[in-house]
């Protein structure tokens, strides 16, 4: 998957970065018990080749941003990061649309079409827009808390049968109802997000891991980590007074995002999941759905 | 895990006896209890739904006797400890436990906010599928006081929607080894009553299927609990407790609950009253936090302090649960102060 497409070295000044997303439909297998393939639209980084979520763009605090919007499908789509950018307008089928911004203050924001009723942010059109402090350092923000390595945990649902097979061919969805039956975390089921290296949390003893949560779906996420308590840095872009409240589970609403410092204290092997119900599943089927491994060696 | 599991839930059976009560050091106790799962039923707005729910085994660790079936309730029984002893909290499987067939046969209890290692932690799928019986043990420190939670960790989404979950409340110790009336060791934590609200949602469909079903993949709740009970309306409360004006009253807040949900005060006028947040999830708030409402997803844990007025009255605690796509509710559950 094209993870991060930001230059991977830490840099001292304001540089010019220069993205290209395609929007496009395609589909996704969602793996392991339960699992399926459902139609989605996506971003991706080629043409072609829609990811759920989209790219992860990385880029540092003032850092020149010109995002380059390519809609490769049927009809209109846009993208918005919540509390960066502030152009809704549509870019139609076939057409193509650059945002040019300052990139704003270190911390986790979330980019979405915001365009159809949530139908096409349902159908994975989303991401996690990730912001650095400008002198590289592995902190939250400069001079915010240190970090040893950090993770990006989009979470999101879908609901196949009355959304994506709907949307998927063309019909018109009754956005009223909704029981999504697909819970993912960077676009995994449970099954492959407990195994994917980009989203567990491994580590040894004394390591601390950022972990930016972005809820790109329309259900409230309650996160509960097995092993330690986590601090709470930051949650929809607000940052929370030091010393940090330690929590173990976490709520994170719909469309907000949320950054936590867990530190790795003791070794073992530990999930982190969804303490909802239906969201250990895929389609009601365990154990899938939002759900990560904490590995502490 | 380095003994059988067996053996260490024999082991703890026979030492049970002697440890129980007994300090290991000042002030520190080792609390033995060993829980049975049962089968019982509920009548929730007249309708029948079956639970499971855990009991202290009785008679001799469950050896024995009628202790075997376990007398489980739903929400369990409380556990309550100091901060500084030790729990072994064991689980009796036996001929009589209800159980799914294969592959989510048995059960186990997870010390939910206990940051207890792996081979404590209950859960089936890290800890070599151990699902017939073990001992799950934790000491938890000073600064750790507060509220947490038991469920059991097999088939999660079948078995704590079917009431195998409790709360355990860790409270602070004197030098003497006492328990204080304390949220935390703050004097200003101090309370005369405590009582606890475990959240819960029940979804009778959940309730009759097993194994691999797609009914689990949609949630529609359709009974609204506090501490096991409806409480629909200000005039049958859920839960109540019988207080002194002018006094300090602790509500404990478990969330074990499947949806959204909002937690309130008010009295018999409908006004909002204050209360504070001193704990969260088993961890003191850097600073308390006075609200008049606090929002409670599930697996999350609040232990809150309210002041009842100088004047006689009743005030009614209430659980709204909401909807986890738009917040809107279901359905509000009441609880009931008098003084």
């Amino acid at each position: 998957m094209p993870w991060c497409l930001a230059a991977l070295f830490g840099q001292a000044e304001a540089t010019t970065q220069d993205f290209t997303l395609y929007i496009s439909s395609g589909t996704w297998p969602i793996n392991g018990a339960g699992g399926t393939i459902v139609d989605i639209w996506g971003y991706g980084d080629r043409a072609g080749s829609p990811t759920v979520p989209g790219p992860a763009l990385t880029v540092y605090e003032g850092d020149n941003v010109n995002l380059t919007v390519v809609n490769n499908h049927s009809i209109d789509h846009n993208l918005v990061i919540q509390g960066v950018s502030t152009d809704l307008s549509a870019i139609p089928p076939g057409g193509s649309k650059t945002y040019s911004f300052t990139a704003p203050t270190a911390g986790t924001y979330l980019y979405s079409d915001t365009l159809n009723n949530s139908v096409n942010r349902e159908m994975g059109l989303y991401g996690a827009f990730i912001v650095r402090p400008a002198d590289g350092s592995n902190r939250a923000w400069t001079g915010g808390p240190a970090y040893t390595f950090e993770r990006t945990w989009v979470v999101s649902d879908m609901d196949k049968s009355r959304w994506n097979d709907v949307a998927g061919s063309g019909g018109t969805i009754d956005t009223a109802v909704y029981k999504p039956n697909y819970f993912l975390i960077n676009g995994l089921g449970g099954f492959d997000g407990m195994m994917d290296p980009a989203t567990t949390l491994d580590g040894m003893v004394g390591d601390t891991a950022l972990v930016r949560i972005v809820n790109a779906g329309q259900y409230s996420q309650s996160l509960h980590f097995h092993a330690n308590h986590f601090e709470v840095l930051t949650s929809n872009g607000v940052r929370w007074p030091s010393p940090y409240q330690q929590l173990d589970t976490i709520n994170v609403p719909p469309m907000t995002t949320a950054d936590v410092l867990f530190h790795l204290n003791q070794p073992g092997h530990y999930p982190m999941h969804s303490h909802t119900s239906q969201m250990e599943t895929a389609n009601g089927i365990y154990l899938n759905g939002v759900a990560t491994m904490i590995m502490i060696h | 895990m380095s003994i059988g599991n067996y053996q260490k839930l024999a082991l703890a059976l026979l030492l049970g006896a002697e440890l129980l009560g007994l300090g290991t050091s000042a002030g520190a106790t080792t609390i033995n209890r060993t829980f049975c799962v049962s089968s019982l039923n509920k009548s929730l707005s007249g309708q029948s739904v079956a639970f499971w729910g855990f009991g202290d085994c009785g008679g001799r660790g469950g050896m024995g006797g009628s202790g075997m079936m376990g007398g489980g309730t739903s929400p369990g029984p409380v556990i309550e400890l100091g901060a500084g002893d030790t729990l072994n909290l064991s689980l009796m499987i036996n001929m009589m436990t209800p159980q799914e067939a294969y592959p989510y046969n048995g059960h186990t209890i997870h010390l939910h906010g206990a940051d207890v290692p792996t081979s404590e932690d209950g859960v089936p799928e890290t800890n070599n599928n151990a699902v017939n019986g073990d001992t799950y043990t934790w000491s938890p420190q000073t600064g750790h006081e507060g509220t947490y939670m038991y469920h059991c960790h097999v088939h999660t989404v079948k078995h704590l929607e079917m009431g195998m979950y409790g709360a355990i409340v860790v409270r602070p110790k004197d030098a003497s080894g006492n328990l204080l009336n304390r949220i935390t060791p703050d004097p200003a934590t101090a309370y005369n009553y405590q009582q606890i609200y475990v959240l819960g949602t029940v979804d009778p469909a959940y309730h009759t299927a097993s194994g691999d079903s797609t009914v689990f993949g949609d949630y529609n709740p359709q009974y609204f609990l506090i501490s096991g009970k409806e409480g629909k309306t200000a005039s049958s409360p859920a839960i109540s407790l019988a207080a002194a004006t002018s006094k300090k009253v602790a509500l404990r807040l478990a969330g074990l609950h499947s949806t959204n949900a909002t937690f309130a005060i008010k009295d018999s006028a409908g006004n909002l009253k204050s209360f504070t947040i001193y704990v969260q999830d088993g961890r003191a708030l850097p600073t308390p936090k006075s609200v008049t409402s606090v929002d409670i997803s599930p697996g999350q844990r609040f232990d809150v302090l309210t002041t009842l007025p100088a004047t006689s009255g009743t005030w009614y605690p209430q659980v709204t649960y909401k909807r986890l796509r738009d917040n809107s509710p279901y359905a509000t559950v009441y609880g009931k102060i008098t003084f």
